[in-house]
């Protein structure tokens, strides 16, 4: 029970936000109609890769510390289940753009960037598995993982609002939109952030544990 | 076993109590001016699907699939831990 609460959070929200995320009501708003529902899906992909892409920058900042095994463990599947998140965030909004913007890709400034943003993610996977040796693997990628996550900060949170975006939230308009306020899409939207979040840190809590595992099986054998 | 126990009765409150909420017709009651032109009722809204629009039946599959995917993740996280158990032997 000490160690599993969260886990057992995270089901809780995630059937929470499906059922009040289907059936709650929600603004009458133009063009977005219900697809407003998908606040509560699409917008905690992005929420939930910044928080477990922070993660991994943080055990890739601990691994340059303390080069253990388990630090570069953690800091790489992080890393890839923040990049799933990022891949699933970025399709759940094309597929919501084609009905509310009238197309997949509208070279959105939002678009756009988290589409670089995610390449540099990808460069990182393709950089870590271009090293044989697994201590020069572990702390080239660690150094790179900063960097990239330096470099999505700005990309997602500050270029898109220099400039005018379908987003809400961009062009000049600092913070949520107007209706993101709205109490209503609060009460789903802030737990579905949370539970998404929580999945993704238990994807990557079991990955690392059995990547641990593998390592000290070769250890050993 | 506890955990699924505990799953269990969650879920049943959860569906219980998202069963027991009566949905209502939307009062006209918005502080917030979207458009110039669209009053608020003539903004389309899939009212009659709450009514006789099976939405209840999305509803129940969307559950399925992610208590599915929940229970699978749920048993990778067991197999990993008896693993990690077995190791320490």
């Amino acid at each position: 029970m000490k160690n599993y609460w969260w886990k057992i959070l995270a089901v809780v929200l995630l059937i929470y936000t499906v059922v009040g995320g289907m059936l709650q009501e929600v603004p009458r708003l133009a063009i977005l109609n219900e697809t407003i529902r998908n606040l509560y899906f699409h917008v905690p992909m992005w929420f939930g890769m910044i928080l477990i892409l922070l993660i991994s920058v943080v055990y890739s900042i601990k691994y340059l510390r303390k080069p253990t095994i388990e630090n570069d463990i953690i800091a790489y599947e992080a890393a890839k289940v923040g990049i799933l998140f990022g891949v699933l965030g970025i399709v759940t909004g094309m597929e919501w753009a084609k009905f509310t913007w009238g197309e997949y890709w509208s070279n959105d400034p939002k678009q756009n960037a988290s589409a670089i943003g995610l390449l540099i993610y990808f460069a990182y996977v393709v950089l870590r598995s271009s090293f044989a040796e697994q201590q020069q693997r572990a702390r080239i990628s660690a150094v790179y993982n900063i960097f990239a996550f330096a470099a999505l900060i700005p990309l997602l949170f500050i270029l898109p609002r220099l400039t005018d975006s379908l987003h809400p939230g961009n062009g000049g308009n600092p913070g949520f939109n107007s209706y993101d306020l709205d109490s209503r899409l609060r009460m789903v939207f802030y737990p579905a952030v949370l539970g998404w979040t929580l999945l993704g840190i238990w994807v990557v809590n079991v990955r690392s544990r059995f990547e641990k595992l593998r390592h000290r099986l070769y250890e050993t054998v | 076993m506890k955990l699924f126990k505990l799953l269990a009765i969650w879920c049943f409150i959860l569906g219980a109590t998202a069963g027991l909420q009566p949905v209502h017709a939307q009062p006209g009651q918005s502080q917030v001016e979207y458009s110039a032109t669209t009053a608020e009722a003539d903004i389309e809204m899939a009212d009659t699907l709450r009514q006789d629009g099976k939405i209840y039946v999305v509803v129940v599959v969307l559950l399925t699939v992610l208590i599915g995917v929940l229970i699978y993740l749920i048993m990778l996280d067991r197999k990993v831990a008896r693993l990690e158990k077995q190791f320490k032997e």
